[in-house]
């Protein structure tokens, strides 16, 4: 096997690191595109943890404790064995202003455990103390609750047997365990059955697996070591099998407005970077993955789910089930299924959900997303999307009245909800279908509603973009080329940038957004290889001479044979038929392609690269590797 | 009517309080953090309130930004129920130490109210339902029987005073009576979107009024079994509480972003807005009146107002930046 060029340098990239410690978020992109023996691959995985290690700790200023030590720095620097004193001194400081919630509790675990045998009594015992004075919440999402509860366990457990006072619960150490314990093998129940309701995160992703590697780590009980381990397995193989060179792109359950649209500049990416190697780190390691680091080395990726990330055969269709989060009114379920999928090609990707809306906010339904070589910076990306905001969505996945969310949710890190031009979030009004690189985007919006109009993103990074006269857009993005097809009139406005959820500012970095005030709307893309054809203006030739047959009235309804041949007929509110036979999304599995294998219910995913194969199955909570003859 | 000998000292209290000196004890649930959200550091004191002598207000509890209301044990003051985003936390001390009484199945509790006539038994308002407790909270059970399997997020749940077990809720889709300590439920009226409140009368137990979403204000003259609409008061828009003056059988007061506050006078026949003097689209989450007839307004993202004049006249309280999830008020505990 050939190791890249990154692989091969593994050895001298260490040294550098050592040397200088130039971060890789400020260095060049790598570019891998095979997977090194054993040996090279542990060494260049250790090496780009302990460049997280080196570069967090030499930001620490001990003349200025306060103002560059959090948790994250003290656990690095137990990780790491210096410093201890100021270790203590900061941790003395921070415990006695504890934070509240599932953001404050997995970082205190982190010190906790990583100084258990390092820090003072008095360190130890003001950590301690802050678990029974403060009050945690327990917050309102699957992430919170992960974090939460994962805590919960390993805090209980690395002080068993204390009353019942000793705890912010009024539970003894026991009790807690037991509590934490049961949600969390639920929690991994129903994601092994039927799917995570935050799945394919842009940012989460870091919730889950933060609290996964502690698990992994440092659980006393050898079933729930084995468990954080396989739910890394798990969450990994899927970034794997869905990142774009290792660019997580959509669908995602919940993303930002900044990598929504810069799709790399996500947490995902630091976990590509520092798994799989392929691309870019995010600045300053995406932040939260700094509490992945500490640990990173108790956890292995498994030769086959690297393999996934940069050895891939070919194309590949990868349909899967998730789930909502909850709905607790306006529903007949609670948490209705979702159904992905995902197309990828060596030079872009086009992915999408159909089904209910599983986040009001932060969802991101369906785009195509082509591959750049650096994607720092880029906005290599193109979707559409009804930008809806509505207190009654709100309520319906919130306990709350139908005024203050809309407007509040802006100053809670998702600033762009209640805009007009927003280019992030669900839409009860929207319905998708996808068959390979062709998507269908549908759109019937009731009078009333407080944005009437549909939004398409036209990134900056589009060239030779041309609005032709047959009706299509056409544009080239990296070495794809795209047909956008808009089913109402529209006029441009310019795409102003938030950097992510938190920014207060957004920025004129050039791109459009192709907004159609129409309540019955609607946009086909279709995406091609540029490598298909023998011109840009052959694809179009290609693409105007798709037989195309489209109405609005009474809904939108559209009839295309793609440039795949495939013969579509997609109305709103109906099942998508493909060649004469409806699609039928009971069928589908919650994993389903060449990579990614499990069967609704199953609790046991099948990871296949080539010859080898890992078998992850929560049943037996066993792992079991095997090489194909 | 005989009421049971546990409330006779509450409605003695109240029909006394216009001239006596006040013997009652007042609290508040209120968030003061302003924009708060998980994880942030909380650098305000937030949770429950008691009203001073001197017009101030005593924090006790613990800081949590998320409570959303807090009942008593009518035996024994220092026994304290509040539901939160956690669900279910009791105190058996005076809110020194406290307990969360639910495991992970039930989450993000509405309201909590205690049955003065069997006050071991506690009922709880969740997102996805009603659990009961006949032990103090130390044991905490679902009892749904006859509320549907979907629509059954409940918002408020109120104990009739004159009689053990008879509960009514405030769910998605309508108002729920059990008479049997929810061993059974039904739905006695029926709403597209939530009831928000429910209120039972100080003068007269059966007359109950309810603030909903979607349906305007609704009186009910036969212990909640039938429910008619308030004229006059609009349905466009959410309501977002009701609650009855203790001095004045005529006087009752709507709390909703939309509207402000609303006033009745009459006993409901006519209704006036009262919002000059708050801010300007006031916003209100929640109004109170303490047993002394003074009105508060708790106005999001603003401070509390009270008015001396039912409405006429607004004057800034404390508790600035603070959203007040709850008003309520108790006989004044022995000391």
């Amino acid at each position: 096997m050939k190791a890249s060029h990154f692989f091969r340098s593994a050895p001298a990239l260490l040294l550098a690191v050592t040397l200088s410690a130039q971060p890789s978020f400020e260095g060049p992109a790598p570019v891998v595109t095979s997977v090194p023996a054993e040996d090279q691959r542990l060494a260049a995985y250790h090496a780009r943890v302990d460049e997280v290690l080196q570069w967090r700790a030499g930001r620490v200023d001990l003349n200025n404790i306060p103002g560059t030590m959090d948790m994250a720095s003290i656990s690095i620097l137990l990780t790491l064995g210096r410093d201890i004193e100021a270790c203590n001194e900061r941790v003395l400081q921070m415990m006695a202003e504890p934070g509240t919630g599932p953001f404050w509790m997995f970082p205190a675990v982190c010190v906790a455990f990583t100084g258990r045998e390092l820090l003072s009594p008095e360190a130890r015992a003001s950590i301690r103390e802050a678990w029974r004075t403060t009050r945690q919440l327990r917050g309102d999402t699957e992430n919170h609750w992960v974090m939460y509860y994962a805590s919960l366990y390993l805090m209980s457990e690395l002080y068993p047997n204390e009353p019942a006072e000793t705890w912010y619960t009024g539970r003894s150490s026991e009790e807690n365990l037991a509590e934490a314990r049961e949600w969390l093998i639920h929690w991994m129940d129903t994601t092994t059955t039927v799917g995570q309701g935050e799945f394919n995160t842009t940012h989460y992703i870091g919730e889950y697996a933060i609290p996964m590697l502690f698990m992994a780590t440092w659980a006393k009980d050898p079933a729930m070591k084995q468990r954080g381990r396989m739910m890394l397995d798990w969450m990994f193989a899927e970034l794997a099998a869905v990142s774009l060179n290792g660019v997580l792109r959509g669908p995602n359950a919940r993303s930002d407005e900044g990598s929504v649209i810069e799709r790399w500049n996500a947490l995902a990416s630091y976990f590509s970077w520092l798994l799989f190697g392929n691309t870019p780190a995010p600045q300053h390691y995406g932040g939260w993955g700094l509490y992945f680091a500490p640990m990173a080395k108790n956890y292995v990726l498994p030769e086959v789910i690297h393999r996934i990330a940069v050895e891939r055969d070919g194309d590949y269709v990868q349909r899967d089930r998730a789930r909502t989060r909850r709905f607790w009114r306006y529903s007949d379920v609670l948490s209705p299924p979702v159904y992905k999928t995902n197309y990828l090609r060596h030079d872009y990707a086009v992915g999408s959900t159909q089904g209910i809306v599983n986040d009001v906010i932060q969802a991101h339904v369906w785009d195509v997303t082509w591959r750049e070589e650096d994607p720092r910076g880029k906005h290599p990306t193109m979707f559409s999307l009804h930008p809806h905001s509505s207190g009654r969505m709100m309520q319906a996945q919130f306990a709350t009245h139908p005024e203050p969310m809309p407007v509040g949710v802006t100053f809670e890190g998702k600033p762009s909800y209640d805009s007009p031009d927003k280019v992030l979030g669900g839409s009860p009004y929207e319905k998708v279908f996808q068959d390979l690189d062709t998507v269908i985007a549908l759109y019937d919006i009731a009078p009333g509603e407080r944005f009437e109009h549909i939004n398409g993103f036209f990134s900056k990074d589009l060239c030779d973009l041309t609005e032709d006269a047959s009706g299509w857009i056409f544009a080239r993005g990296g070495n794809a080329y795209l047909a956008y097809r808009p089913l109402a009139p529209y006029h441009w406005i310019p795409y102003l940038h938030y950097k992510g959820g938190w920014a207060k500012v957004r920025d004129d970095l050039g791109g459009q957004v192709l907004t159609s005030p129409h309540l019955k709307n609607g946009t086909i893309v279709q995406a091609a290889g540029a490598d298909e054809f023998e011109s840009f203006e052959a694809f179009k030739a290609a693409m105007r001479a798709l037989p195309l047959e489209f109405k609005l009235e009474p809904v939108p309804s559209v009839r295309f044979t793609t440039l795949r041949g495939k013969n579509v007929a997609f109305t709103y509110g109906e099942t998508p038929v493909v060649d004469g036979v409806p699609l039928d999304y009971a069928k589908w599995k919650l994993f389903e392609g060449p990579y990614l294998n499990a069967e609704v219910g199953g609790r046991k995913l099948t990871v296949t690269h080539g010859r080898l194969q890992r078998v992850l199955d929560f049943n037996t909570l066993t792992i079991k590797d095997s090489v194909r003859e | 009517m005989k009421l049971p000998r546990l409330l006779l000292p509450l409605f003695g209290l109240l029909a006394a309080v216009a001239t006596a000196t006040p013997a009652y004890d007042f609290y508040i649930c209120a968030n003061i953090n302003r924009n708060y959200v998980i994880g942030s550091k909380i650098v305000t004191t937030n949770g429950i309130f008691q009203r001073t002598d001197e017009g101030g207000w005593r924090h006790f509890g613990y800081n949590d930004t998320s409570i959303t209301a807090v009942a008593f044990d009518p035996r024994d003051r220092n026994v304290i129920y509040t539901t939160a985003l956690n669900g279910l936390w009791r105190s058996l001390d005076g809110g020194a130490t406290w307990r969360i009484c639910n495991g992970w199945d039930m989450t993000e509790g509405r309201e909590v109210a205690v049955d003065p006539n069997a006050p071991d038994h506690v009922y709880v308002a969740f997102t996805d339902g009603i659990a009961v407790s006949t032990d103090r909270a130390q044991t905490l059970v679902r009892r749904e029987h006859g509320l549907p399997e979907r629509g059954k997020f409940t918002q408020t749940i109120k104990v009739d005073h004159t009689r053990a077990g008879r509960v009514l809720a405030g769910c998605e889709v309508g108002i729920f009576l059990t008479e049997d300590g929810a061993q059974n439920w039904r739905r006695v009226h029926a709403t597209t979107d939530t009831v928000n409140d429910l209120q039972q009368s100080p003068h007269d137990p059966k007359v109950w009024v309810a603030a909903t979403q979607s349906a305007g204000a609704l009186i009910s003259r036969d212990g909640g079994l039938t429910w008619t609409p308030f004229s006059g008061v609009p349905t466009e828009r959410a309501l977002y509480n009701v609650t009855f003056d203790v001095t004045n059988p005529d006087r009752l007061a709507i709390g909703s972003w939309a509207h402000g506050v609303l006033t009745t006078e009459d006993g409901g026949k006519t209704w006036t807005s009262r919002n000059a003097g708050l801010p300007e689209n006031p916003r209100v989450w929640r109004v109170g009146v303490d047993p002394a007839g003074r009105l508060y307004a708790s106005v999001f993202q603003e401070t509390l107002f009270h008015s001396d004049d039912f409405g006429r006249t607004w004057h800034p309280n404390d508790l600035a930046g603070s959203l007040v999830n709850y008003f309520f008020t108790l006989p004044k505990a022995a000391n």
